[in-house]
Order: structure tokens, then sequence, then C-alpha cells
């Protein structure tokens, strides 16, 4: 029992490298992500086309490959060596732009076109009608995109593993070699990814309903009938 | 107030304004009917640049909008525009909507802007609504709103677009009091419209488009009773 509480503590340590890698990465692929979204839907084929094939091309790769190219080609473009963990950084970062690029894309273009006419009709610029109109609406569509992007990239950082970065599924593999108990060993990982993903699709939920003030935060309508008492 | 000459518009090969002379002065109200596909939608979004015209002229209170951006930006300060759909913000409350543009755009102080709002909003009779969201309002309610968020820019025109036909017509009625109440109040008013009995009511001088062209236009006492223009006269056949 003591051998098996060391154990599920050393995946846990490993599980702790795995969301540090796709918090940074999430971050960094959202932030880039945001851009590529903005630059997609811009006016200027200079902004857009660069966007669009980054985003195609990326997206057709498969993650694993990106890995490699980044922990092999770096090396021999920059000449410098890259950390296991940076290179999954970098990767996944890479692969969550492309990603979340097209959705915030999708989001900001299903934002009604009366309400951008509207914000020019009052005289709004376009960065007012960008920031204060469009994305508070845009983000809310994209949340549920956004989580089912989380969870995707939790378990794509399984891949950096091959690279020599101890994250969840390469402990537990060591693990297995250890205790000879595969099943066991990735039982134990697989619970982990579960509780991961379901505590990213609650927090997901959650953003949705706070997004959405006008459901979330729902006061009776005064003239609504079914509200209004009708004599004694 | 606003003049417009020789509008042309295309979309494509299809020209949907072909040569429009329209004058409004100030204080005046116009009214602009005819069929779907006249083009009379297209005309008011031209008048605040929602539309790039295709050739001809729209001057705006001495602006005109096709010569520069900050033309376009200027006139669009004082035009203020109602839409068939209201285009309410969702994410902000009712009060919220009003201020926007009055505090990004005229600079007003938050306090000075809520204080405009709340007048703005007892106005179209819904001071208790400040802080509902659009979803919890009625059709009627929200045009409102939307009323008052394009008169808290204090503009020196108001375009309506279609701005009763996408309400029950129970409640077509209070939408057409508010703008009534704005006519008296001797605002310059260009109102595209399929409400016949408000026009006639309403307008100093109705037009009647059909197929880009603006066919008669007159006082609604003479257009509606003794059409010139057979197109006029099969027209109002048909709707009225």
């Amino acid at each position: 029992m003591d051998a098996f509480i060391e154990q599920a503590l050393g995946l846990l340590g490993a599980a702790g490298w795995t969301l540090l890698l796709c918090l940074t990465s999430g971050v960094a692929g959202t932030a880039f992500g945001f851009v590529l979204g903005l630059m997609q839907i811009s006016k200027n084929p200079a902004l857009r086309w660069p966007a669009v094939v980054y985003v195609t091309v990326v997206r057709g790769i498969p993650v694993l490959l990106l890995i490699f190219f980044v922990y092999f080609g770096v090396p021999l473009l920059l000449g410098v060596n890259l950390e296991p963990f940076f290179t999954g950084f970098v990767s996944l970062a890479l692969v969550g732009a492309a990603y979340t690029g097209e959705i915030f894309r999708g989001a900001i273009q299903a934002v009604p076109r009366g309400q951008s006419e509207a914000a020019t009709a009052l005289g709004l610029n376009a960065a007012d009608t960008m920031f204060r109109v469009i994305l508070p609406q845009a983000l809310r569509i994209a949340v549920p995109a956004g989580t089912g992007f989380l969870i995707n990239l939790v378990k794509d950082s399984s891949l950096i593993g091959i690279i020599g970065f101890v994250e969840l599924t390469r402990a537990a593999k060591i693990l297995s070699n250890l205790t000879l108990d595969p099943l066991g060993a990735f039982l134990m990982a697989a619970v982990i990814y579960f509780f991961i993903s379901f505590a990213i699709s609650r927090v997901g939920a959650l953003l949705e309903r706070r997004l959405t003030p006008q459901f979330g935060a729902r006061k009776p309508r005064v003239d609504d009938p079914a509200l209004t008492p009708t004599g004694h | 107030m606003i003049t417009i000459q020789n509008l042309h518009k295309s979309f494509g090969d299809l020209e949907v304004l072909q040569g429009i002379d329209l004058q409004i002065d100030p204080h005046e109200v116009v009214c602009v009917i005819g069929p779907s596909g006249s083009g009379k939608s297209t005309l008011l979004r031209c008048v605040n640049g929602l539309e790039t015209i295709t050739s001809g002229s729209i001057v705006v209170d001495g602006i005109d909008i096709g010569a520069s951006k900050n033309n376009l930006a200027a006139v669009r300060r004082e035009v203020g525009m109602v839409f068939q759909s209201f285009n309410l913000f969702p994410h902000m409350t009712a009060l919220e909507n009003v201020i926007l543009a009055p505090t990004r755009v005229r600079k007003l102080s938050k306090s000075e802007a809520v204080e405009r709002a709340e007048k703005l909003l007892a106005r179209v009779g819904l001071a208790d609504k400040r802080d509902s969201y659009p979803a919890q309002l009625s059709g009627g309610q929200q045009q409102r709103v939307a009323i008052a968020r394009a008169l808290a820019m204090e503009p020196r025109v108001m375009l309506f677009d279609e701005p009763t036909s996408a309400l029950d017509p129970e409640i077509v009625g209070e939408v057409l009091d508010t703008m009534r109440a704005l006519a008296d109040e001797g605002m310059t008013m260009m109102v595209v419209t399929h409400e016949m009995g408000f026009a006639r009511e309403v307008s100093d001088r109705t037009v009647f488009m059909d197929k880009g062209q603006i066919v008669e236009i007159g006082a609604p006492a003479d257009l509606f009773s003794r059409p010139q223009h057979p197109r006029t006269q099969d027209f109002l056949n048909k709707v009225l």
C-alpha cells in the first residue's frame, strides 16, 4: 500500500509538469492565436494570407511531427539545442495558435453583422467596436470550442514524452517498467488526465455562464404576466 | 440638412440606386416608402456611410461624407440611426448601451453620460429598465432603448430603417409614439417605413421609391390621396 501511495505521488509530480507545460503553452498559443484570428479577418491581404496559410499548414501536420521539427529543426536553423520542456512549450504553443486562431476567427464572425453596424453608426472607431462590442460577444461564443482545445492540448502534451521530457505519460511508462504493472500505471495516469480535463470543462461551463449576464444573472421581467400576481 | 445629388450605388452589376436627388430641410420629417428591393434602405444606409456610394454626393449638415474619412466620422457623430433589428448590444444593460457612445466618442464623463442616459430612458418610457439586459426586454422596449441610444449622441438628424417591421402588431404603436414625439420636438428625420398611416400623419413629405429611383415626392396628403405616377398608384392600391 505504501508503495502505491509513493507511485501515485510520483505520477502527481509528473502531472504538475504536464499542467505547467499546458498552462504556459496554452497562454502563449492563445495569445498568438488571438492575433492570428484578427489577421484572418483583416481586409488587408498582406495580413490575412500569412495567417490563413499558417493555420492551414499547422493544422494539417500531426502534432508529433511538429514536435520533431522543432526538436531537430531549431538546433539546425539556430544552432542552439532546446531543452525538452522548451521544445514542448514551443511545439504546443505553435499548434495551439493554429487552433485558437481558427476559433477566434469563427467566433468573431459569428457575432451578427448588425452589431458592428450599430457601433459604426454610433461613431465608435474600429478599436472600440472590436474591443467593446464584438469581442465580449465573441469570447462567449469561443468558450465551448476553447474548452475543447484546452482538453486536446492536455492530451497532446503526452507526446512530449517522446523527446525525453518526463511528463505524466512518460512517468507512467517509467513507473510501469519498475513495477512491471503497466495497466496499473497507465490507469493511474488516465485517472489524472481525466480529472484535469474534467476541471477544464467545469471551468469552461462556469465561464460561459459568467459571460452571459443576461441569462446568468436573470432578473424577472416586470411585465411578464407569469410573474404578476393576479388579485387575491 | 441633407443634400443628396445624383447618387448611384451598385452591388456588383446590380445598380440599386440610379441617380437619387433629394434635399431634406432642418426639422423636416421625410418618410420613404416603396416596395421591397426598391433601394430605400440602401439610400438610408448611404446617408451615414454604412454603404459606400458608387458616384454622386451626400452632404449632411454641410459635411460632404465622401470627401474624407474624417468627414465620414464627423457625419456619423451627427447622424443617429435606428435599425429594423434593434441591434442593441446584448452584453450590456439598457443604460450601458446608451452611455457607450457618449463616453467613448463624445468623451463625456461617466456621470454626465449616465445623467443624460437616464433622462433619455425616461423620455422613451423606460426609466425602470435601465439595468435590464436586451434579452429581458420586449421588442418594443428594445427598439425604444435603441432610439434613446441614438439620441444620446445628440444627433442633428435621425435615420430610421423600418423601425417597426420586426415588431408584433400590438407593440408597433409604442415605437411610433416615441418617433412622433421626436418629430414634434423638431428633429430632422428620414424614415424608411411600411407604416403608411405613420407616413401620412407624421411626415412633411413622403418619397415613393421604386427600382432604385425616386418616382414621386410630395406632401403626404397629395401623395396618398392623389398619386400622380401610375407606379405610385399601383403600389398604394396594393398596400392601403
